[in-house]
Formats: structure tokens, sequence, C-alpha cells
């Protein structure tokens, strides 16, 4: 199978990675590119115990755990399937009570969806997914990237490194962040899951940051992608944008969590 | 949904200082084109070869930053990658391999960009981060774990090896804390877990048995 797809206006590569599932690269839209490369770097879980006293809850006893999605837990083939108006990939992988579907799909008008269905018992109820993409998008070029959120009713210029988590507010069409290449005013728009309690990390790009191979930094230090997280200027620079859902389990599981990204600005 | 034909109009840039007089009547500098990352090679994403694997160990272990650890040889490779930087970087176009291992001997992470064009360990990271667990510590957790007495008294008829997960413990208090551990989560076929058992990979030893119910 080629990994090269040329569909639904796109162009992009993919390829399977070791743990950060099916990593798309040098995707472009209309000729245009879009995406440098974007992954899964890593679903973590943890779990939590089930008190109706506050006095006697313990909190959270133990630490999160992760499996990596990759060739040692892939299920199956990845797939290729076109639908009406779009091209996808999928890949199933399997870690004991966890299974998970990572899907990339690419929509003619574009829209891309980087989703993640997430399914299986775990080894209890009470527990948390969260799963991290990262996403270096390189519009128009490189450099010369903002990065806004919406917020107070009106998209607002992001200065510096942060987190910035979903607040509930969101523009006419769902999006609550942005990026914009300030040279040709093309944008890629991210609209969250209502119910991710999503977030996103806006991170200046370097060399040597690349994905970790896991979300564990120094002990007693923060996670990625917080540990990246400084007080660089974004404006104008290359910025890379995390997107992190937090995912409660429910009987009503299988869910399917992952923003809504979609290009704007490009001409046909 | 937007329109994707017409340019985003983007919010005012933040407020900033105002310019000094000398600055202000200064002649625009020139914008240089920059090296276009629309014109990278696709090929330099592509799997690596063995042959490529193996060049990039041996260029790793042979660099003298990592003779001690090569000399002990307490360590295990967790990943290679093909790893591709963006131009204007003097690395843009060569053939990368990210190679990340872990120093048993020295409790330390390896975090390496290996050059196979030049020949050179190009970057070098050594920190107290913990990439994933590699496939043969996976099988190490579960062999360590198989042979624990406190793991085969809670294990039910029925019950195996499930998963095996990189795990690190929230509080100081836990060895899991620091140390590099895995649990391994033991249950039956049809995905019901029974056990979950914490296996330090630095001592080899089994240090929490615990019913998945509890965890």
């Amino acid at each position: 199978m080629s990994n090269v797809i040329t569909e639904a206006n796109w162009k992009f590569h993919w390829r399977l990675t070791e743990s950060a599932g099916i990593m798309i690269y040098l995707a472009d839209y209309r000729g245009r590119r879009v995406l440098w490369e974007a992954s899964l770097p890593y679903v973590t879980i943890d779990h939590q115990h089930e008190a109706l006293e506050v006095e006697g809850d313990p909190g959270d006893v133990h630490g999160p755990w992760w499996i990596p999605l990759g060739t040692r837990t892939l299920q199956g083939p990845v797939r290729v399937q076109s639908f009406r108006g779009g091209v996808e990939l999928s890949a199933a992988f399997a870690a004991g009570p966890y299974n998970y579907t990572q899907l990339w799909r690419f929509h003619d008008d574009g829209r891309l969806c980087p989703w993640l269905t997430i399914y299986g018992p775990g080894i209890h109820d009470q527990h948390t997914y969260h799963p991290h993409w990262r996403f270096d998008f390189d519009l128009d070029g490189a450099r010369h990237d903002a990065f806004e959120r919406f917020e107070d009713a009106q998209w607002q210029r992001v200065e510096r490194e942060g987190w910035f988590p979903y607040s509930g507010e969101a523009d006419d069409h769902g999006n609550v962040w942005r990026q914009i290449d300030v040279g040709s005013g093309a944008a890629i728009n991210i609209r969250p899951h209502s119910w991710d309690d999503a977030e996103v990390f806006a991170i200046r790009y370097h060399d040597g940051e690349w994905a970790p191979y896991s979300p564990r930094s120094a002990a007693g230090a923060q996670t990625f992608p917080s540990a990246y997280v400084g007080d660089e200027s974004l404006d104008g620079d290359d910025v890379t944008l995390w997107y992190v859902a937090h995912v409660h389990f429910s009987q009503s599981f299988p869910y399917t969590a992952g923003p809504w990204v979609k290009v704007a600005g490009f001409g046909a | 949904m937007a329109s994707s034909k017409k340019p985003v109009k983007a919010a005012k840039p933040p407020q900033k200082k105002p310019k000094s007089p000398a600055v202000r009547g200064a002649v625009p500098a020139r914008r240089v084109p920059e090296p276009d990352v629309a014109k990278a090679d696709p090929r330099l994403f592509d799997p690596l070869t063995p042959g490529e694997i193996a060049d990039a160990l041996r260029t790793l272990t042979e660099d003298r930053r990592l003779a001690t650890m090569a000399k002990v040889g307490r360590y295990r490779v967790i990943c290679t990658e093909p790893l591709v930087v963006k131009p204007p970087h003097w690395m843009a176009g060569h053939r990368l391999v990210r190679v990340v291992a872990f120093d048993y001997a020295a409790d330390r992470t390896v975090d390496a960009c290996v050059d196979l064009d030049a020949g050179v360990v190009a970057h070098l990271e050594l920190t107290k981060a913990q990439p994933m667990l590699s496939r043969d510590e996976e099988a190490l957790a579960v062999s360590i774990a198989m042979v624990d007495d406190r793991v085969r008294e809670q294990l039910a008829l029925g019950d195996m090896p499930q998963s095996t997960l990189h795990y690190w413990g929230r509080s100081p208090d836990d060895l899991a804390f620091a140390r590099r551990s895995a649990a391994v989560v033991f249950g039956r076929g049809d995905g019901h877990a029974s056990i979950v058992a914490i296996v330090d990979l630095l001592e080899n030893i089994v240090t929490q048995v615990v019913p998945a119910e509890l965890w």
C-alpha cells in the first residue's frame, strides 16, 4: 500500500509509528502546505476511587499509566477508505482491557478529523482517558504564525506560550482556537468536541522538542507537553499545538474524542 | 462552517511599545525568503531499514559521551525512528534517526539524533525523563510478575497477563514515583481484569500487588 494519498483536494503521507499511532506528514490542501506532521503521541489513563464521603476519600492514590499505540498494539492492517466527500485512515489498537480506533478523516471542504474512538471495559469503571494529539501546522510556510483563542466574544491574539482550556465560549462555527499564517491570512480552526473537556497547549517550535516518547518527564516534574511550556513569544514564529481531551469512562462508551480541524482562507 | 475561500481576518496583534525615533525612521529590512518546508523530501520520513538502524546504534554507542553506558552495557534501546527536521536547520534534508535508550546503570534516558549522512550524533540529551517501555521490558515485567508468590496467590484459574503498561507513582512515598516501573494487568481472556502487579525494573522485583477493582 502506498503511503501517499491524493484524494478529496488533499495530498498527504502517513506511516505507522512505534508509539504515536498513525502519523500524518507533509499534508497539502488544494496544493498548499498545511501540515508538517501530526500524531497521537500518547493516551494516558488514570483511575479514581468511588468514595461517598469526602473525608474517607484517599484521592488519586495511584499514578497514571499508558501503553504505546503502534506496531506492537496494532490489530489488523491500517485501512484506507473513501467516503462521500473524503478519505479516511483508520487503525485499531488493543492493550488488554483498553481498546482504541484511531481515525484520520480528510474532507474535500478542508476539514480534517483527528479522532480516537475509545472502548473496552478498563480495569474498573472509575477511570479517565487523556488522549494527546500533537500538530505541527505549517500554513504557507513554517514561520509567521499567530495563535488566537475565542474569548470575551471575539478572537484574541495570544502572545506567549501557554495552556488554554476550553471555557465554553466559541465563535459562531464552534471554533475555540485557531492558528493563522499572518502573511497569507490562511488559518487552521479548531473546534473541540463538546464533551472532550479539551485544552490546547500552544508552544513555540524548537528542534529537540519533538514529540516525546512518553508523557513522563523527571520525577515530580510536569509531564509533557506542560514541560515544554515556557514564556516564549509565539507571534510571528513557528507554533506547535497540542490538543488534549479528558474523557471519563461511562457506560455509554464507545466515545470518539478529538477535534474538528478546518483549513480556511485557501482559495479554490 | 466558515468559508474556505476567504482569508481569515486576524485579531489585532498585542499593543507594542512605541518605537524610538531612531527606529521609527529606519528603513524596514527586506524579508529574506526562507527555505521552503513545502519542498521537503517525503522519503526522509520513510521507515528505517535494518541497516540504517544498525548504523545509528553503532554511531551512538561509539560516541565518546556515551562510552560509559556502552562499556557497562546495562541499557536498553527503546526505539529507533526516522526524524526529519525543518529548514532552515542545517540538518534539514539529512537522513536522521532518533534513538531513545534507557541507561539502567545511570538511571537516565538517552535521547539522541544520529545523522546518518554525516555519521555523527548530532543531538544528545541525557535526562531523567522516562520513555515508554521497550518490548523487552514489557516481557521482562511479565516474567518477573509471573513468578512472584503474592501474584501467584491471587491469580484465579484462567487469569493471564493481559497487558503491560508504563507506570509511575503520583506520590514520593510510592517507589514507582522516581523509579522505572511497569504495571502488569492480569485477567481473563474476556477482558475482565483481576489484579495489577507493579514491577520495579531497576531491581526486577514486584513492589505492589493490588486487586484490579481497588486500583
